[in-house]
């Protein structure tokens, strides 16, 4: 797997994370069950967030942010060639092939990075 | 929905060879049958989620979750280590039953929450975790699971 999309999943799982801490009846689980402190965690989550960005090259940085800005989320999976965040097939030719995780490719239509899923 | 529709036999390790929290979620990973870069993928974000608090619930009980881009569906899977792992449980006691919970970012049917919800329930009845000792093959784990209804 290339290197800056495995930077890239982190990121976006982190993210997902993120929303799970603000979403009402997860959030809810996590300080009822969990004993988690919401305010707490979403600091530490901050902090994470920002070094893993700072860690992205340069076109990739400034792809994810622009991205992250504008839709809400920057990696989408890809499962049987769809792409997951637009809903639109990818071209087959990428998704079957093997070691497609292994460079940064993007949804024709939608922009966003994407992650092949078996 | 009930929870033995998610829990494989394969899914199911009843001799944790782990001493450690990590290598306990490593080989709870481990189960799942996923690729190496996944399983890596996967192991950090769980510790993340330590990071930000133990899900060690109390009663020797974990369940360690979190949402992924490596996996497709959700996945589940559950392990036990009768000597204990010190998991910096709520109660500070160690733990010996361990639910590993894991959900796509984006789920059709969204039975991540459910599933931990109805996880989190198991683990409460209080007679669970005493007969989860007591189980010998992971068909009596999932005949508990439906003993109990959930
Ligand atoms: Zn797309």
């Amino acid at each position: 797997m290339h290197p800056q999309l495995e930077l890239l999943l982190e990121l976006q799982d982190m993210h997902a994370q993120r929303q799970a801490l603000r979403d009402e009846p997860l959030r809810k689980v996590e300080e009822e069950v969990f004993d988690l402190r919401p305010v707490e965690a979403l600091e530490l989550l901050d902090a994470k967030i920002e070094e893993l960005t700072e860690r992205l090259d340069p076109t990739v940085q400034r792809r994810y942010v622009d991205l992250s800005e504008t839709l809400d989320r920057a990696v989408a999976p890809v499962l049987n060639g769809i792409c997951y965040g637009c809903f639109v097939a990818t071209p087959t030719a990428w998704s079957s092939e093997a070691g497609r995780n292994d460079r940064i490719t993007v949804c024709a239509h939608c922009g966003r990075f994407l992650y092949y899923v078996d | 929905m009930q929870l033995r529709d998610f829990f494989t036999l394969e899914a199911i390790n009843l001799d944790l060879a782990a001493e450690t929290k990590d290598e306990a979620l490593k080989e709870l990973v481990g189960l799942l049958g996923l690729d190496e870069k996944s399983r890596g993928i996967l192991f950090k974000m769980l510790k993340r989620r330590e990071n930000l608090g133990s899900t060690g619930i109390g009663r020797r009980i974990a369940i360690p979750h979190c949402r992924s881009l490596v996996v497709n569906r959700l996945r589940v899977a559950f392990g036990r280590k009768i000597s204990g792992i010190d998991f910096d449980a709520i109660d500070k006691k160690s733990v010996q039953h361990i639910f590993l919970i894991v959900a796509p970012p984006l789920e059709v049917s969204n039975q991540y929450l459910p599933v931990l919800g109805r996880i989190a329930q198991f683990g409460k009845e209080p007679d669970v975790p005493e007969r989860l000792t007591q189980i010998e093959t992971p068909e009596e784990f999932i005949a508990l699971l439906e003993d109990k209804g959930v």
